[in-house]
C-alpha cells in the first residue's frame, strides 16, 4: 500500500461521526438561520422571500420582551440556587474517599436515570395547591393557605433546580477533587482562618468548576421545555415553551425560528459575560 | 537464523532527518546494540526494522530479501518492548499462545512450546498469572518469552532494562545474553546505557545524529573510538593535546604529550604536528611522590570512593586536569603530591585506523 | 461538630434529588382515583389498567426499539470517533472533542428544531421513524464518545504494537486487544446511550411521526389532561425497566473489570 493510502486509513474511523454531525447537526443550524429570515407564511409554514420581520417583531412586542427577561430571570436564580444548594455537597463529595468515589457519582447521577417528563410529573404532584407540600403545611398548621408553587415562575424555579442540580454538583465536585488538600493545610499553618483560607484559596481553585457548573446550568434552564411546559402550565411561559408553541400549534416556523434563535443568542451573550466578569474578577486578586 | 542487512536507510519525519542514510549487516546468531543518546535515531531505526515506521528510502533484508514494503505482522520478528507491553486481560499462558495462534499453530503444540519456554525463562508456574501479579522482572522475562515461543527470524529489543532497579539489571543483562547465545538467535538491542551495550554485544554500534559514529566490536569501541563524541559517549574519557616527535619503523609515531611519551600507530598525518589524543582514566598508574617512581608529578585536588573502585581528579604540574580511576589498593587524599605513571601504548589518537 | 451539619445537610439534598421521584411511585399505589400523596390506600389498580392499555404498552415498545437502534448506531459511530480521537487526532484533538461534544452544548431544542426544518426540507420528513432515530444518535453520541474516549486514554497503544509484531492484522487486534480492553468504557457508553434516549422527550417530540409515541411523549400528553394514577404507574414501570436496564449491565461490566 502506498504511504499516502496508509496515512488516510484512519481518517475512516472518524469519518460517520462527521458525517452524521456534519449533515444533520451543522447543516440544519445553517437552515434554520436561513428559516428565520423567511416570511411567515399564512396557511403554510413559511413563504417564499426574505425578511427581518420576524427579529423585529420579538423586539417590538412587550410581550415577548417580558419573556425573555423572565426566562432570564428563571435562568439567573436557578443557577445561583444551584450553585448555593449544591456547592457543600460537591464539597462533601469530593472529600470522600478513592473506594466511595463511584458511589458518590452514583448517588449524584441517579436522579438523572429517571426521564425528565417523569421527574417534572412528580413535581406537579408536589407544588398543586392541593399538592403534597401544601397539604403537609396545612396539616402541620404552619400556613393558612396554600403557597402558590405551581403555574408560576417560582414553581418553574423549583423544579428546575432539582432537575439541574446535579449538573453544577458533578463539574464542582471535579474541580474540588482536583484540589491538593495539602494546600488548604498550608494556607492554614501560615495562619489563615478556615474563611480566609476557603475565600483566598480555595475558591479560586474551584473557579473552573464553578463557571463550568453555572454555564452548564444556566445554558440548560434557558432551553429546557419539558419541565416549564407541565409546571408553568398555560399562565406562564418560557421562552422555550413558546418557540415550541409557535412551531407545534400555530406552524409558524420562521418566527419560531427567529425566536429559538434569540433565546440562544441572549443565552450565549450571557455565557460571555459571565466568562468575562469572573475571569477578570480573581485575576485581580 | 537470519541475516539482516540494513542498507542506507534513511528516515525523514517532515523536515527533520531522523535517520540519515545508515548501512549495517548482521550476520546470522549476531546480537548488536544500538548505542546513542536519545533522539540519535535508534529507536527510529528498530521501529523500522519491526515495520513499525516506514522508511523514507533504503533497504531491510532479511535474508536477502527486501522487506521494507512488508507490514509488520508479516515480518516474523520478536519484539520485547520498552514497558513489556503484556496484555493485561490475558494470563501469561495466554499472552504467550497468541503469536502461535496468529501463526495458527495446533491447541497441542502451542502448549508443549509454551511450556518450554517458560521453562527456559524460569517463570514455569506462572502461567495462569496475570501480569500484573508479576513483578517488573517476572514481566520482563514474560515479554522475552512471548518474543521468543514464536521461533522468529530476529529479535528486536527496545530499552527492555530501562525500568527495572540497578541490581535487577545487571542480572538481566546476563540473563538475556545467554538466553540468546543458547537460542542462537539474531538480536537487535537498542539502549542509551553503554555499559549494556557494552556486556551484552557481539558488536555495537554507536549512532549519534542519525548516523552511524562507529560500528565493531565493544574493545574497538573502547579502546579505539572513532571520534571524541563516540570516546566520551563510551566510558570517562581524558583529552589531551601532544606534538608530534619522531616516527619510528612500522609507522609508530612517538608522541610528547603532558602525561608523559605515547606510542601510536597508524596516526593521520597533520601539517603542524598536533595530535588530539585520548586516554581512559583506568589506563593510569598513581603511586605516592615519596616512592619515587619515574613519571609526571601531580596533586589530588578530589576523590571520589565508590566501593570497587576510587575515582580522582589530578591536577598537574604542567596545569592539566587529568580525571583517574584506580582499584582502593593505595588511597590518597585531595592535596596529597603523586607520580603519575601512563604505559605509551594505553594512549589513542583519535582518527587514526584501528 | 461541623462535619455532622454537612453530612445531615447531604442527606437533605439527596432527599430532595429523590423526592418527586417517590413521589411518583408512591402515587403509583394510590387505591383512589386522585393524585394525592400520600396515597388514600394502597392497591394495584392502576397497574392493571395501565397494563390493558395499549396505548402506553406500545410507547414503551417504541421507546424500547428505538432506543435500541440509536444505541447501536451511536456505539459504533462513537467508539470509532474516540478511537481516533485518542489515537489519531494530533493537534485536531481540541476541535474533534468539542465538534462531538455538540449535540450535548446545544439545547436540545434548537437541535431538534432544526432538525426538523431540515429533514422537510430534504423531503424526507416526519413520515417515517427516520427521522426521531437521526435525532437520538445525535444526542446520545456525545455520552459514547465520552465514555469510550476515557477507557481509550488508558490503553497502551503499545499493546497493538506488541500483537502486531506478534503476526495479528488490524481486525484481530481490534477483537482481541482492543475492544476486549475497552469494553468497560464501550458498555459504559451504550448504557447512557441507551437510557438517555429511552427518556428523551424534546426530540422525540419534536420529530416523531404519526402513530407512533415514545414513552415520555405518551405520559406527556396524557398529563397535559388526564390526572389518574395511571400515569405515576406507567412511570414507574418506566423507572424500573431503567433499573434493570443498569443492574443487568453493572452485572456484564462488574465481570469485565474483574477481569484484570
Amino acid at each position: 500500500m502506498s504511504l499516502r493510502a496508509k496515512s488516510l486509513k484512519p481518517f475512516a474511523l472518524i469519518a460517520p461521526a462527521v458525517l452524521l454531525l456534519g449533515v444533520f447537526l451543522v447543516l440544519p443550524y445553517i437552515n434554520i438561520v436561513v428559516m428565520s429570515l423567511r416570511n411567515p407564511g399564512s396557511g403554510t409554514p413559511y413563504a417564499p422571500g426574505f425578511t427581518l420581520s420576524n427579529y423585529l417583531r420579538l423586539f417590538a412586542d412587550s410581550f415577548y420582551l417580558e419573556q425573555t427577561a423572565n426566562t432570564l430571570m428563571i435562568g439567573f436564580i436557578t443557577t445561583f440556587a444551584c450553585l448555593l444548594l449544591g456547592f457543600p455537597v460537591a464539597w462533601q463529595l469530593a472529600k470522600t474517599q478513592m473506594r466511595f468515589r463511584g458511589l458518590a457519582y452514583g448517588l449524584v447521577l441517579s436522579p438523572l436515570l429517571v426521564g425528565i417528563v417523569i421527574r417534572s410529573y412528580g413535581w406537579t404532584i408536589l407544588l398543586g395547591n392541593n399538592g403534597m407540600i401544601n397539604r403537609t403545611l396545612i396539616s402541620f398548621g404552619l400556613i393558612d393557605r396554600p403557597l402558590g408553587l405551581m403555574y408560576n415562575s417560582l414553581g418553574i424555579v423549583i423544579a428546575l433546580v432539582h432537575v439541574f442540580l446535579p449538573f453544577m454538583i458533578l463539574p464542582l465536585m471535579s474541580a474540588l477533587q482536583g484540589i491538593d488538600p495539602s494546600i488548604e493545610a498550608a494556607a492554614r499553618s501560615l495562619g489563615a482562618g478556615r474563611v480566609t483560607a476557603f475565600r483566598r484559596i480555595i475558591l479560586p481553585l474551584a473557579m473552573p468548576g464553578i463557571q463550568a457548573g453555572c454555564i452548564l446550568v444556566f445554558v440548560l434552564s434557558l432551553s429546557a421545555y419539558v419541565t416549564p411546559s407541565l409546571i408553568g402550565g398555560l399562565r406562564v411561559k418560557t421562552m422555550a415553551v413558546s418557540v415550541v408553541d409557535a412551531l407545534v400549534d400555530t406552524f409558524q416556523w420562521p418566527f419560531g425560528s427567529a425566536m429559538a434563535l434569540m433565546l440562544s443568542l441572549t443565552g450565549a451573550m450571557m455565557v460571555l459575560l459571565f466568562a468575562r466578569l469572573t475571569r477578570m474578577k480573581w485575576k485581580a486578586n | 537464523m537470519t541475516e539482516v542487512s540494513i542498507e542506507t536507510l534513511t528516515k525523514h519525519y517532515g523536515a527533520s532527518l531522523a535517520v540519515n542514510g545508515i548501512s549495517v549487516k548482521i550476520a546470522k546468531g549476531e546480537f548488536i546494540s544500538l548505542l546513542g543518546p536519545s533522539g540519535c535515531g535508534k529507536t527510529t531505526t528498530l521501529k523500522m526494522i519491526a515495520g513499525f515506521e516506514d522508511a523514507t528510502s533504503g533497504a531491510i533484508r532479511f535474508d536477502g530479501q527486501d522487506v521494507v514494503h512488508v507490514p509488520a505482522e508479516k515480518r516474523d520478528i520478536g519484539m520485547v518492548f520498552q514497558n513489556y507491553a503484556l496484555f493485561p486481560h490475558m494470563t501469561v499462558a495466554q499472552n504467550l499462545a497468541f503469536g502461535l495462534e496468529m501463526r495458527r499453530r495446533p491447541k497441542r503444540e502451542i502448549a508443549e512450546r509454551t511450556a518450554r519456554v517458560l521453562d527456559m525463562v524460569q517463570l514455569s508456574g506462572y502461567a495462569d498469572r496475570y501480569p500484573r501479579q508479576l513483578s517488573g522482572g517476572q514481566q520482563q522475562r514474560v515479554a522475552l518469552a512471548r518474543a521468543l515461543v514464536i521461533e522468529p527470524r530476529i529479535l528486536l529489543l527496545d530499552e527492555p532494562l530501562a525500568n527495572l532497579d540497578a541490581k535487577l539489571r545487571e542480572e538481566m543483562r546476563v540473563f538475556i545474553r545467554d538466553l540468546q547465545k543458547r537460542v542462537g538467535i539474531t538480536t537487535v538491542y537498542v539502549t542509551h546505557d553503554q555499559a549494556e551495550a557494552m556486556t551484552m554485544s557481539d558488536r555495537v554500534v554507536v549512532m549519534f545524529g542519525g548516523q552511524i559514529a562507529q560500528y565493531g566490536p565493544p574493545a574497538d569501541i573502547y579502546d579505539r573510538p572513532a571520534s571524541l563524541e563516540v570516546a566520551q559517549f563510551v566510558g570517562q574519557v581524558n583529552i589531551l593535546s601532544g606534538r608530534l616527535l619522531s616516527t619510528e619503523v612500522n609507522d609508530i609515531s612517538v608522541i610528547d604529550t603532558a602525561l608523559g611519551t605515547a606510542r601510536i600507530g597508524n596516526m593521520p598525518r597533520s601539517a603542524d604536528g598536533a595530535v588530539t589524543l585520548v586516554l581512559r582514566p583506568e589506563a593510569v598508574e598513581l603511586f605516592p611522590e615519596s616512592a619515587g617512581q619515574t613519571g609526571v608529578s601531580a596533586t589530588i585536588t578530589a576523590s571520589y570512593y565508590s566501593g570497587s573502585l576510587i575515582d580522582y581528579r589530578l591536577a598537574l604540574d604542567s596545569g592539566d586536569i587529568i580525571n583517574v580511576q584506580t582499584f582502593p589498593r593505595s588511597r590518597f587524599s585531595p592535596g596529597d603530591r603523586v607520580t603519575v605513571k601512563v604505559d605509551g601504548d594505553r594512549f589513542w589518537a583519535l582518527g587514526a585506523a584501528a | 461538630m461541623f462535619r455532622h451539619l454537612l453530612t445531615s445537610y447531604c442527606l437533605m439534598i439527596y432527599a430532595f434529588l429523590l423526592l418527586p421521584i417517590l413521589v411518583v411511585v408512591g402515587a403509583s399505589f394510590n387505591a383512589g382515583a386522585f393524585l394525592t400523596f400520600p396515597p388514600q390506600g394502597l392497591s394495584f389498580r392502576w397497574y392493571v389498567v395501565f397494563f390493558h392499555n395499549e396505548v402506553f404498552l406500545s410507547a414503551i415498545k417504541t421507546s424500547l426499539w428505538v432506543a435500541a437502534v440509536s444505541t447501536v448506531i451511536s456505539s459504533i459511530i462513537g467508539t470509532m470517533a474516540a478511537i481516533f480521537y485518542v489515537q489519531h487526532a494530533g493537534r485536531w484533538k481540541e476541535s474533534i472533542r468539542l465538534a462531538m461534544l455538540l449535540p450535548l452544548l446545544l439545547p436540545e431544542v434548537l437541535t431538534a428544531i432544526s432538525l426538523l426544518f431540515f429533514v422537510y426540507s430534504i423531503g424526507m420528513g416526519t413520515r417515517t421513524i427516520a427521522a426521531m432515530i437521526i435525532g437520538h444518535c445525535l444526542i446520545t453520541l456525545p455520552f459514547v464518545f465520552i465514555n469510550v474516549s476515557a477507557a481509550m486514554e488508558s490503553y497502551d497503544p503499545a499493546w497493538s504494537l506488541a500483537a502486531k509484531s506478534l503476526g495479528a492484522g488490524p481486525l484481530t487486534r481490534f477483537r482481541r486487544i482492543m475492544l476486549p480492553l475497552i469494553k468497560p468504557g464501550v458498555i459504559g457508553g451504550c448504557l447512557f446511550a441507551f437510557i438517555i434516549s429511552f427518556d428523551t422527550f424534546t426530540i422525540s417530540f419534536m420529530l416523531k411521526n404519526v402513530g407512533t409515541a415514545t414513552l415520555p411523549i405518551q405520559l406527556y400528553d396524557y398529563l397535559r389532561t388526564n390526572f389518574t394514577p395511571e400515569a405515576a404507574a406507567v412511570s414507574t414501570v418506566s423507572i424500573v425497566l431503567t433499573l434493570f436496564v443498569v443492574v443487568l449491565s453493572e452485572k456484564l461490566l462488574g465481570l469485565r473489570i474483574h477481569r484484570f
